[in-house]
């Protein structure tokens, strides 16, 4: 699960969870993968997103590095502050851990990179 | 003296008539006088009304009551001495018909007591709820309430002439089919501005069930030997209380409440009724068509009252929205509610049952050999994912082995997947991907450009199941996003032409030429039938039929089999390696049964135009599938 795919997930659809965002991280295995960067898919990315939760999250498992915590105004030309985005949110991977729903503490299992966001009948 | 032949008659009757009794009973007549009066051939079953025998006997002498036995044709007078009980025998015994159509007369006896009723007519214990205000309105105001009833007016069918009376409505119209109003179809006349001094005279009685003015007059006009069917005003219709004001004439109101009880209530003439709580909820009120009713005297003895000409004033308070009663027994907003959600949970349940056993988990089964099955990206998806604009972001939904994925287009592309072992198969191959329901996306809101389900919601067992993953793909798109939908048509061949579903049949091939695919018809015993047979395959859900395939559909929601084919190299999947042999012949390899729904032409369209904050942008037919296009506004 890269973090980018972390910034989308909620845990809403859990019975009496009104929000469930963001999912917390409980990371066991992490992957650094390099990735082609694109500054321009990068750019377009950047406005979908939720920066607080993107900077949390890989705050939490020690990969926020030197992003900054907001977004400053300029970072249109701002390349190395591109690729500093890039690396989080595509480059980093947790393969093994849990989401955790904010509101229920459920727990969402990630085994080799794939969240198991599967509920059960009770839970719907 | 000797007895005459019409003596000896009523003697054979009485006779018959007492050993009747005892039977049923165990009660004994007696030769000696009683106050008790048993009549013979005279009762419930005959059609006896009671105030016809009472004023039968009145002229005798005072009646304390007259008891009436469900489903027998005899019955009972108690009078209050035992003289005029003799007095009354002597007149009426063998000699007076009740009515002048009868065949013969009346036979009496006199009996050592009476049998008890279960439930008797009780004039003293009204309905809890039920107030009664006597002389609530003055001569003068009955005669001016009466005469602002413009039945001339209402020649149309606001002022019809029902069965068994008159009836003219003001504020709203009481539908009669229905028995409810048409809340949103107010009718020109009002209520009465002549009304409006009740409400003043409520107010200073100090009774205060008034929370507001009443909306809804309806007026009734009863002659003598009218009445109007026992009901309970329909719960969703109005809100409590009702009120009903009496005028012209008195009139009895028979209250009955399901465990049995009736309780008839004396309306005087120029009365006011107010049905509130456990009265208005719980218990129905009638009036029995006749011409006179038996009430109680101020001894307690019975008498009867001769009918005039009544006409009621029921006003009523308009209800928005259900009644939330406590009182369910009678309450149609009760009854909707729950026997709704009752069916829906239980039709939810079994959808649910069948899509986890016929669906997820026959592809968590056939995961692999499905992946290698499915490489080749069907070109109008495709081109609809080359559609979306650079730095898309695009959901899979229902992404199998994520065929529609890496085409260097720059998107940021999520698969999900109910099946664990399909997932694995795109994370392997570099994807993103997640385990989910496609019924709940655990997907914030607004996040996609565009979404794919590609044969996905043919698979869900209700029509409220496939909506539902709609709305959830529409919940998830931004506006202006895309959704591509693929399902499969029922209907496998268009223009004359076959989809390649068929087509993979060489037989079918061949039959092309001719122009037609020729369907084998289904037998009946499901033997010889190439397209159908009788599905052995799923205990749980038996009644389903099985799809054979590469031939048109016969059925809308059936199982297709998957087989692996003879001779294949098979990556066995581990649970069902123990039922399978490699040595085994082709017809011995396991067949996988997943549920369909397969859609009809139009159906896709109208299960989109059902879903909010979308439009319907394409819509078209694909190699066997109906496809649409559909647009987040």
């Amino acid at each position: 699960m890269k973090l980018l795919t972390h910034n989308m997930l909620t845990s809403k659809c859990l019975k009496g969870v009104n929000v469930g965002y963001p999912l917390g991280i409980v990371a066991k295995d992490i992957k650094v993968l390099e990735t082609e960067f694109n500054s321009e898919f990068v750019l377009r990315i950047i406005p979908k997103l939720d920066w607080d939760t993107l900077w949390n999250a890989a705050d939490s498992i020690g990969h926020s590095g030197d992003l900054p915590r907001t977004l400053c105004d300029d970072y249109e030309n701002d390349v190395e502050f591109l690729k500093k985005a890039h690396h989080v949110l595509l480059e980093v991977e947790v393969i093994n851990g849990e989401l955790v729903c904010p509101e229920s503490g459920r727990k969402f299992a990630i085994n080799k990179g794939i969240p198991n966001m599967l509920l059960n009948e009770d839970e719907l | 003296m000797a007895e005459n032949k019409y003596e000896r008659k009523a003697r054979r009757k009485q006779t018959k008539a007492k050993h009747i009794l005892f039977q049923d009973t165990g009660i004994s007549c007696s030769d000696e006088p009683t106050k008790y009066v048993m009549v013979a051939n005279a009762g419930l079953v005959t059609g006896l009304q009671q105030e016809q025998l009472l004023e039968l006997c009145l002229p005798y002498g005072g009646v304390d009551g007259i008891v009436m036995l469900p489903g027998k044709s005899y019955c009972f007078i108690i009078f209050k001495d035992i003289l005029y009980a003799s007095k009354a025998y002597a007149a009426i015994h063998g000699k007076i018909k009740l009515t002048p159509n009868d065949s013969g007369p009346l036979y009496l006896a006199y009996a050592e007591k009476v049998p008890e009723l279960s439930h008797s007519w009780n004039y003293d214990q009204k309905p809890p709820g039920l107030i009664l205000l006597e002389e609530f309105v003055t001569e003068d105001e009955e005669k001016s309430l009466l005469n602002c009833i413009d039945w001339k007016t209402s020649a149309s069918h606001l002022g019809q002439t029902l069965k068994h009376r008159r009836v003219k409505h003001y504020g709203y119209e009481f539908q009669y089919d229905t028995n409810n109003v048409d809340k949103e179809c107010p009718l020109s006349e009002n209520i009465p501005s002549e009304c409006n001094f009740l409400w003043d005279r409520l107010k200073d009685k100090n009774i205060s069930v008034l929370s507001s003015f009443p909306t809804q007059l309806t007026v009734n006009h009863y002659q003598p030997g009218q009445g109007i069917p026992s009901h309970v005003d329909t719960h969703s219709a109005f809100k409590d209380p009702i009120l009903s004001l009496s005028l012209g004439s008195s009139i009895v109101m028979e209250f009955r409440h399901q465990d049995g009880r009736v309780s008839p209530v004396i309306l005087p003439q120029r009365s006011l009724l107010i049905m509130s709580e456990e009265a208005r909820y719980a218990w129905s009120h009638g009036i029995t068509p006749r011409k006179m009713d038996v009430i109680p005297t101020k001894n307690g003895d019975l008498t009867v009252q001769q009918r005039g000409d009544r006409t009621s004033f029921t006003f009523r308070f308009i209800r928005k929205g259900e009644c939330n009663c406590v009182y369910h027994d009678l309450c149609d907003s009760y009854k909707k509610k729950y026997k709704k959600s009752e069916a829906d949970t239980n039709c939810d349940a079994v959808a649910a049952k069948l899509e986890s056993l016929h669906v997820h988990e026959v592809y968590e089964e056939i995961a692999s050999h499905f992946s290698e099955t499915r490489h080749k990206p069907w070109p109008n998806v495709l081109s609809f994912v080359q559609s979306l604009p650079f730095g898309s972001v695009l959901v899979d939904v229902g992404c199998g082995n994520c065929k529609y994925f890496g085409n260097k287009m720059g998107h940021f592309e999520i698969g999900c997947d109910h099946s664990v072992s399909l997932a694995k198969v795109c994370h392997d191959r570099g994807f993103e991907v997640f385990n989910c329901n496609c019924l709940s996306l655990p997907l914030k809101s607004g996040i996609a450009d565009g979404c794919l389900s590609i044969a996905v919601i043919h698979h869900l067992a209700t029509k409220e199941r496939r909506l539902q993953a709609v709305e959830e793909m529409v919940r998830i798109l931004q506006p202006g996003g895309k959704a591509l939908i693929y399902v499969w048509a029922k209907d496998q061949q268009r223009h004359n032409t076959q989809s390649s579903y068929l087509k993979q049949d060489r037989k079918n091939r061949k039959k092309d030429c001719d122009g037609e695919l020729k369907c084998v018809p289904q037998h009946a015993d499901g033997s010889k039938s190439r397209n159908t047979i009788l599905n052995k395959v799923s205990s749980q859900f038996p009644s389903l039929p099985v799809h054979t395939n590469r031939t048109q559909f016969q059925h809308q929601d059936l199982l297709v089999p998957w087989k692996r084919k003879p001779g294949q190299k098979i990556e066995l999947d581990n649970k069902t390696e123990g039922a399978l042999c490699l040595e085994n012949s082709s017809q011995e390899l396991p067949t996988f049964y997943r549920y369909y729904h397969v859609f009809e032409e139009g159906e896709l369209e109208l299960l989109c135009s059902c879903v909010k904050d979308s439009k319907v942008v394409q819509s078209y037919y694909d190699q066997g599938n109906w496809c649409i296009v559909l647009e987040r506004v």
